[in-house]
Order: structure tokens, then sequence, then C-alpha cells
């Protein structure tokens, strides 16, 4: 172990006690002079013709000054498909549909005011099930909306999602074992605290500020450009602020219409406008996970040697189409690299129906995908005669490997986290005895290093110091609670021998940090880590060349610790930094001490086949669970819980089990408890009374092991975290339920009702 | 938020005076954990509150064999009573798992079962330990067995100028258990699927088994070991929440029980019937079958676990588990 003095330290988020304590400034808290603040009226139908709006009313209310509509507005469209209007004109398509909006001098007046618009609505029939979507003669959900080989209108988008590697029906037709399944997922609710919500506000020459909550500033930015020129407004400028993010888990991945309307409705009023969501505007106005139909096969030879791997998958877009739509990109790396399978065959539908529309959440269809096919792995063992530890352990991934997609791995600490769930489930001793207790583990495979899903994977920093020895770290990543700030000026205090307390971090406005492609793909420590630190590094030698001067001595002679610059060879030879930077800028032609570092990893693209190095490494893991089901009632109790996995090294081991408690958290909800629940299109539990995220007494305790298997490419040998603790939960608590009473569940969330309804369709059998 | 008046009598008869006067445009607050929440998401909008906060005397918890509790009894006062946990013990097996503990700090006892959702947690263990309310306005004052209180999901016989002023539950015969069970989806912070409260009058409080290991054994298998011995239910109450429109008693159930010889078969029969008696539906919460389901196996734990609280009063109150 390198002798490290801020890496691999437990140091809490720098800041902690602004969030505990309620000083920090997040978007509700937001106030900017001669603000309006925004409201919007949605579709009280799943499916209908708009025939009449009247604002009349509601523009006479005293308070109000704006009010619009999807036919006096410019034609934005927005989301990655271009399939969305901010506001919608003609037809609504959800529930969500956002029908009209207005500003007005208090959030009072607005509500009163959005109450007193009228619209007048033709029902049009609407369809909730993708399958059904697909049939010919189903109701079109975009008539424009051309599709399939004829060019003919069609619910199923262009979006043909296809893997294929070697030969799977050959495989098939030789594997001594074959496992054939569906499996359900759906809609769950990144459930952030903080509920969404911005403030648009244009200046005299029409330039945007937006105060925002985004995860992707950069991104973000050339989609309200894109807006200005819809509306007229080429050429202008928008600068994005950042607010404290009360939690992204994804769902601030893409813009959403709120923030499109509050712009049109600031550049309207010419005064700033900010809209906040609700709680329940939170739950059905933004976008969930993906929800999925996923029918499985997976083979084996006789000694359980894995053969093949064939998904098809039908995936419910919902109205508009955001990155929920390409969440397969990502569901095609468990698919084609967990576990060795040689031939791998992936199919993926998406297609419009009446429901809400779903985006990046945390995982990114990884945990969607490894619930089915982790599930399977041990129906199949099971078939094998195998035990499933065993199985998994023959099947396991290794340093070296190339897998069908072409993924190169790397690093890979599989079989160790494998290794030591068995150890401490004491799996060989405990499994198998069908008691009402029962053990289950499931593994998985994420991005670590990044992923080249854009053209750039990369981000920017700058360094500079002061007078007085403080390092200012400007970076383009994003901080939204996962802590990247504290890890940044960790990596940046490591590098350049001052202490963390010593480094201001800087991420938080586009006019002053430089580039970044976004906080996803838990590419945020491993990119901008890798970003800070190679700005680190050439600061650190810019200092030392100027200290050289002072100090008569070579730079290759000098190193700076606490604070201090010193001579390797002369002890005495010393001088504390904020007097080197004094007496370089006050000295006649003087410098600033500055650097900047842009850091893109070798990640490649995937190519029309969808294969190629995505990352340069890859995060494994392995959760293992021991259950009690309660045969009466079909409730399920978790007993003990391990979470194990590959994070090349641990910068912040604080902050990384935080992510891993965090995700595994949110995965043990997906489980067992989180749904969104649609009726006919509705979201019946927009409540967090009704939508069954954890509390803290549900949460069992959660151990956390960290392998470390020092990633050359990693800062420091990391590698990503944020997402992979929820992927490998749902599968692994399925297995030992099924462990635990011999039913195996294959629809999300396993409620104590399916776990029942199970178990006495078992006992009918019998 | 609707803007309304807010006002704070400081004597019972005083608040009388004020919701006889303000009539159906008032509202009475006790902790305004339902009423706020109700105004908030405009199911209601009252010109006035009338806080009974200030009144002294409302928050009393008296006791001597039978228990008064005023109207503004807090849960979480409920919840640390020892009286309330070793004499009535339904009770506060519901105010454990109500909300959350700021929630109960605030919320009331006579808020839950005034605002009268059918998933009301103190609803079924008042039902099952027999209680009765006191309802007072300016003109009349009576005294009514909570069975009679509710009469729809957020309907009760409350009229408009009526306070409710005091919860009774009567002195327990001897030897007599009583648990209540929410069964729900969370630990904390969530509505009851279904709520099963049991009481449980035996003829005895000490039973012989036929080995020493029956002391730590469940109470089914201290049923089936008993040496000799029988015991009888004197009496019976069994009470169900979310099983209907309001919280409702299972009378059939309780009949076939009564005054018989306590056996396994027998607790299954009568959680069968009261399964019968029931008219649980479908909702997001929940699904009828399954409720109906759970009633089954609920009624005879909750009777287990009321006969254990007679025959092993020193064993953990709270039923955490019981298969």
């Amino acid at each position: 172990m390198q002798d490290f003095i801020n890496i691999g330290k437990r140091i809490p988020k720098m800041d902690a006690e602004e969030k505990v304590t309620g000083k920090a400034v997040y978007i509700p808290d937001l106030k900017v002079p001669g603000m309006l603040y925004g409201k919007i009226l949605y579709s009280p139908h799943a499916h209908a013709r708009i025939l009449r709006i009247d604002t009349s009313e509601a523009e006479r209310l005293p308070g109000v000054r704006a009010v619009l509509t999807g036919y006096n507005t410019p034609p934005i469209k927005f989301g990655f498909y271009k399939d969305n209007p901010p506001l919608k004109a003609n037809k609504v398509r959800s529930f969500r549909d956002e029908v009209a909006a207005l500003a007005a001098i208090d959030p009072d007046i607005a509500e009163e005011a959005i109450n007193l618009i009228r619209v007048e609505y033709e029902i049009l029939p609407a369809i909730f099930d993708p399958e059904e979507a697909m049939k010919e003669g189903a109701p079109l959900i975009h008539e424009e909306h051309l599709g399939g080989k004829e060019k003919k209108p069609t619910n199923v988008l262009n979006l043909p999602w296809r893997l294929i590697a070697g030969d799977v029906d050959e495989a098939r037709k030789n594997s001594a074992y074959v496992a054939e399944d569906r499996f359900k997922v759906t809609w769950v609710a990144h459930c952030c605290l903080g509920t969404s919500g911005c403030v648009a506000q244009f200046d005299m020459k029409s330039n945007l500020t937006m105060y925002s909550n985004t995860q992707i500033p950069s991104l973000a930015q050339k989609d309200y450009l894109d807006a200005l020129s819809a509306m007229g407004l080429q050429g202008k400028k928008v600068r994005v602020i950042k607010a404290m993010i009360g939690g992204g888990f994804g769902s601030k991945l893409d813009t959403y219409a709120y923030e499109y309307i509050a712009i049109l409705l600031a550049h309207k009023t010419r005064k700033p406008v900010k809209i906040i969501f609700t709680r329940e505007e939170e739950f059905f106005a933004t976008s969930p996970r993906q929800p999925a139909i996923i029918d499985i096969a997976q083979g084996c030879t006789k000694d359980g040697k894995m053969t093949f791997r064939d998904i098809r998958m039908t995936l419910d877009n919902g109205a508009y189409t955001s990155w929920g739509a390409t969440t397969p990109s990502v569901m095609m790396m468990p698919i084609s690299s967990l576990y060795k399978v040689p031939n791998v065959r992936y199919v993926a539908k998406c297609v419009y129906t009446n429901n809400t529309y779903s985006q990046a959440m945390r995982g990114y269809g990884n945990p969607q995908a490894t619930f089915a096919i982790d599930s399977q792995i041990d129906i199949l063992a099971e078939m094998a005669g195998i035990d499933p530890l065993d199985f998994r352990l023959r099947n396991a991934n290794t340093p070296g490997e190339v897998t069908p997609q072409n993924f190169k791995i790397n690093t890979c600490g599989l079989r160790e986290c494998i290794d030591v769930v068995a150890q401490r489930l004491d799996w060989r001793q405990n499994r198998g005895r069908r008691d009402g207790r029962g053990f289950g583990m499931a593994s998985m495979i994420h991005v670590g290093g990044g992923a080249r899903v854009y053209k750039s994977d990369g981000c920017g920093t700058i360094i500079k110091i002061d007078d007085f020895g403080t390092v200012n770290v400007i970076t383009g990543a994003t901080d939204m609670g996962q802590g990247a700030e504290t890890v940044i000026a960790q990596i940046v205090a490591e590098e350049m021998g001052v202490r963390v307390e010593d480094v201001v971090v800087t991420h938080t406005d586009t006019d002053i940090c430089p580039w970044d492609v976004g906080a996803h793909a838990s590419r945020t420590t491993f990119v901008a880590g890798n970003s800070a630190r190679g700005a680190a590094k050439k600061v650190k030698e810019q200092l030392l060349e100027v200290a050289a001067k002072s100090l008569g001595e070579s730079p290759e002679n000098l190193d700076i610790r606490d604070r201090i610059v010193f001579s390797k060879n002369d002890p005495e030879k010393k001088s504390p930094l904020g007097k080197i930077l004094r007496a370089t800028h006050y000295a006649a032609g003087g410098k600033m001490v500055m650097a900047e570092y842009f850091y893109d990893p070798p990640n490649e693209n995937l190519d029309k086949e969808f294969k190629g190095n995505l990352s340069v490494t890859y995060a494994y893991g392995t959760h293992g669970v021991e259950v009690e089901v309660d045969k009466e009632t079909g409730q399920v109790k978790i007993l003990k819980y391990i979470a194990a996995h590959d994070v090349g090294r641990a910068i912040n081991p604080m902050l990384l089990e935080g992510q891993v408690y965090g995700g595994a958290t949110m995965g043990i909800g997906y489980a067992l408890t989180e749904r969104l629940i649609l009726q006919n299109g509705k979201v019946m539990n927009p409540n967090f009374l009704d939508y069954k995220m954890l509390t803290a007494k549900d949460v069992p305790n959660i151990e956390t092991i960290e392998i470390e298997t020092d990633d050359p490419s990693g800062p420091f040998g990391a590698k990503g975290i944020g997402e992979p603790g929820l992927v490998p939960t749902a599968p692994a608590i399925a297995n030992a339920i099924y462990d635990a009473v011999g039913v195996r569940i294959k629809e999300l969330p396993i409620t104590p009702e399916k776990v029942l309804a199970a178990l006495k369709e078992k006992t009918n059998l019998k | 938020m609707k803007k309304f008046e807010y006002l704070k009598p400081h004597t019972l008869d005083e608040a009388l005076i004020l919701l006889d006067q303000y009539g159906g445009r008032a509202r009475l607050i006790a902790g305004g954990t339902d009423v706020i929440v109700m105004i908030k998401q405009k199911e209601i909008s009252p010109d006035v509150l009338i806080s009974l906060q200030e009144i002294p005397d409302l928050d009393r918890i008296n006791y001597n064999g039978s228990l008064s509790m005023g109207p503004m009894v807090t849960h979480r006062a409920i919840e640390k009573s020892e009286i309330i946990r070793k004499n009535f013990s339904a009770l506060t097996d519901a105010v454990d798992v109500l909300g959350s503990v700021q929630i109960r700090n605030v919320a009331t006892i006579g808020g839950n079962i005034s605002t009268a959702a059918p998933s009301a947690d103190t609803a079924a263990p008042l039902l099952a330990l027999g209680a009765r309310v006191k309802l007072k306005s300016m003109k009349t004052e009576r005294t009514i067995p909570i069975e009679q209180f509710f009469t729809g999901p957020g309907e009760t016989v409350l009229q408009k100028d009526d306070i409710l002023t005091e919860i009774i539950i009567p002195k327990p015969l001897p030897n007599t258990g009583s648990a209540y069970w929410k069964h729900q989806r969370r630990g904390a912070l969530d509505l009851p699927i279904l709520g099963v409260a049991v009481l449980l009058s035996l003829d005895k409080a000490t039973v012989t088994c036929s080995d020493l290991l029956c002391t730590a054994s469940p109470i089914s298998t201290v049923l089936h070991s008993l040496e000799g011995d029988e015991v009888f239910c004197k009496e019976v109450r069994i009470a169900l929440g979310v099983a209907a429109p309001t919280p409702m008693r299972a009378i059939d159930a309780e009949k076939l029980l009564r005054s018989k010889k306590i056996s396994d078969e027998l607790l299954e029969e009568v959680a069968e019937t009261a399964a019968k008696e029931a008219q649980p539906r479908d909702s997001i919460r929940g699904e009828a079958w399954y409720r109906r389901d759970m009633i089954k196996v609920l009624v005879k734990r909750m009777a287990m676990k009321s006969i254990e609280r007679v025959l092993k009063p020193e064993e953990t109150v709270f039923p955490v588990r019981l298969w």
C-alpha cells in the first residue's frame, strides 16, 4: 500500500455541515429579485384531442403576468428523439402532458389562475400495453411518426437495438441445459428529496441565465441554446448556474418541459421565472426508470459452462422519448459481458404508449437486465444440478478477457467478490434448506472508467493558486450529493502535497467551469478525478519551477508536502507555498501559477454493431443476501446483506460506502416495495405514503466489502462506484427468496401478494 | 394554502360556544397531522380552525382499573404509558407503528378516530378493548360504544357542534390479553394493508406444561402440550381495520370462540369466520383476496399473542414475529 496522505481517508463531504444544518441553498431556497412564479396545467386525459383552450379568465386574474399554450409559443422540440414540445398543441398523449402554463407574482395566485384555464378535449382511444401498441390498428400516439421498411405510421420507434455475437442458434442446439423465462420490471421513481425546479432569467440583451439542478450543465446549455434558436434568439448566450442538487440519480440527465416553459415565460414577461415542482408533480411529471418485458434464454454445457444468452425486450417508451429509450445500449453490457458467455443475441424494441416516458436512472437499464440474467443463472444452475455459487465461479469474468461486445476487461475482482460473499454468508453450510430462510447472490458489471456515449467522454479542470496557498480547483464535474467536490479535493491535495482543507472546488457555473459531458455512467471520480490529477501535476511542475529559483535548488530535487516546498537533498531548504506564490505575484515580470487539463479516457464509441471498448475499465461486484420469508403472509425480511465491489481503489471509503449503501437501499426498494402504480396511464401513488420508498426502519445493515484492484488507468487506481450498488440487488434477493421457500418471482417488485400467490400455486400443483 | 382564522379557546365551554357559533365553517384541530394535510390537499377548506391545544386536561390519561383518555392525548404519550402497555397492550401495539416518532409526538388519539380513516390505527384496538367515547355539544352530552361512532370512510356520528371529549376503556376481566397487528409494507410511515386487533379473556393465568421446554416455546406449542390442563375463553373481541368501509367487529367469529375451550383448530376456524365476515376491497394499497387471506392468518396470530400475554406476561409485548 502506497503511503497516501489524503487518498483512502474517511473525510466527510465538504458541504456536509451546510446540508445538515439546512443552510445549503437548493433551488426552492433561491430567490432572484423581481422573480415570478410559474405553474403548469397538465392533461386530465391519457390521450385526447385539444379542441379549445380558453385562458381569458386566468389572464384577467390580478397578479398574472403571462399565460402560454402550445398555440402561442414557438415550436421547440426537445428530448433525444425530438418528439416532445414543452407545451402541447392539438393533442395530449399522456397525463403528464403540459397544456398551458402561466407566471404570476406569487405561487398562490399562480395556483388559483391555473384552475381558471378551461380546456375542451375530445377523448381518444388510448393504449397502455407496449405489446398491444405494436399491433396493427393500435391507436397511434404520434400519427406523423413513420417507421419500418415501408415507412408506415407506427408506435415502434426507429431504434433497432441489436447486438449479435457468435451463433446463438447453433450454441443453443449444443447446450445441455436451456432455461427460458419471461421477466417483467416496472416503473420506479428516483425519489430525489429535492423536487425539480429552475429559475430562468434573461438580461437586457436576451442572454439567458438558468439556475438549474442539472446533472449535465454543458449539454443542458446546448439544449437551452437550441430552444433560444427556435424562439428566434440566435447567437445569444446561455449560462447555467447550479444550485445545490437535492439528488439526481439520473433524473436530471435530460432537460424537461418545465425548464423550457420557465424560459418561455421569462422571455415573455422579461422577468425571472421560477418553477418548482410539488412532490406530486415530481412523481408524475418527471421520468422514472424504464419498464421492460424481458424474454430471456440462457444455456450451458453439462458441466455448467455458459453457452449462449438470447434476450428479446419490449420497452414501454411512454408518449415521448428521453434517455429511457436508450437504456438498451447499457443493457447490452451485462447481456454481453456479465459472466463469460461466448454467444449473445439481444434485440430490443421501444414502443410508444400513452404512459409516462422514462429516463436515465442509476444503472441505466443495467439493473433491469441483470435482474433477468442473474435470476435465470440460478434457474439454469439448478437445471444443471450445480450450486449457483460454483456456477458463477465457473463462468466468472477474468482479467485480460475480451467479451463478445469487445470490452477489454482490465482489472477484474469478480471472483474475489463472489468468494468473499460466499464466505460471509457461510454459503456452503447454509444454502438449500428451504426452511423459510434463504440465501442468494447475484453479480454485476458496469463501466468503471466512464463511457464514451458521446463523441467525447472528457472533463476539463483549471487549477490556480492564490497568494496564501489556497488551491482553487475549477472543474467541469457536477456534485449532486455524491461528494465529487470532496473526492476531487482529495485527489488534488494528494498530487500537490497540500491538505484537503487547502483546496476549494468550484463546479457550479458554466461561465467559469470547463467543459464536461455530465454526471453519468459513474464517471465523475474516474474522469473528473483523472482530469483534476492531470491539472494538479501541471500546476505542481510550475510551482516547483518558481520555487526552485527562490530556494536555489533544481526543480527535480523539490517536492511539496503539507503546504511546504522542500528540497529532498537539503531539508533546510524549504518555504511555505503561500510565500512562494506571493514572491511570484509581487515580483517584476511575475506570473500566475495556474494550469488547465482536459482528460478524455481512451474509451471507444460503440460501433454500428454496438461493439467496442466502451470504457477503459469495468467495475464488478457481487451482492449476497439472507432473507426470511413468512410463508403465511408472503412477507420478506432481509436478515443479512453483503455488498462486495471491485472499486479499484477507495479514494474516500466513507463516501464510497455511502454510494454502496444508497445503491443497495434503492435496489432493495426496487426488489421488494417500490413501484409507480399506473392505472390507464395515470400515476396512482404520487406521494411518499403510497410510493413505498424504504424508511430507516426498513433498511437492513448493509455490510460493504471493498476489493481494491488498483486499476492502472484510474486516478490512484479508482473505478466508478456511483451506480454499481443497486445493480445486483434485485436478483440477489429473488434468488434468496427462491432458496427460502422455492418460489421464483420474475416480476418486480416482489410484493407479499406475489410471494403468497406463488406459494399457493406451488401447493396446489403438488 | 387557503387562509383561515385560528382560534385557541381556553376552556371546553368556550370551544363549544365557538363551534356552535361558526357551525360548518369551523373545524376542530388537535395535532393537525390530518387537518393541515387535508387543507393543503384542498379536501377541506374551513374558514376557522378551533384548536383544542390550550384547553387544560384534555391530554390527561387517568387509570383506576378502567382507563380514561382525553382526546388530546398524543400517540407518543400512549406509547410511553406503562399502564397502557401492561393492561391495554393492543393500543400500545397500534401507536408503536403509527406514522413516525415525529408524527406521534403531535398526533392525538381523538384526532385519529375523529378523522375516521378506515385505516386509522387506533380504531381496531379501541373496538377490541370495548372502548366508549363521550361526545359533547352545547346542548347534549352522550357516551356511546365506539362501534356506533364510525358511520363510513371519514364519517362519524359527530355533529357539527360536537366535541369528542373522552375515550373510556372499561376495566378488563381478569386474565385478559390483547394484541394488534398492523400489516404494512414498510416499518414506518405507512398505512395498514390490514389491521387486526384481538382481545381475549381466559379462565386462568397459568398453565402446566408437559415438559420444561414448553415455557420457552411459542404459545401454539404450549397449547398443544398442556398436561390435562384446558384453557377456556371467557370473553373475546375481534376487530378489523381496512376490512370494511369502517373499522369493524367480527361478531360471528367472536361467538364461535366465546366460552369455548381454546385450541389451535378452533382459532383457525375463528379466523376463517372473521375473514368471511369482512368486506375488504381492492385498492392500490392492497387487493381484496390478500386482505381476506391475511385476516385468516393474523386473527389467529393475534389471538395467540393475546393468550401469550396472559400466560407469559414477561415476554416482549410487541408482536414482532410469530412464525
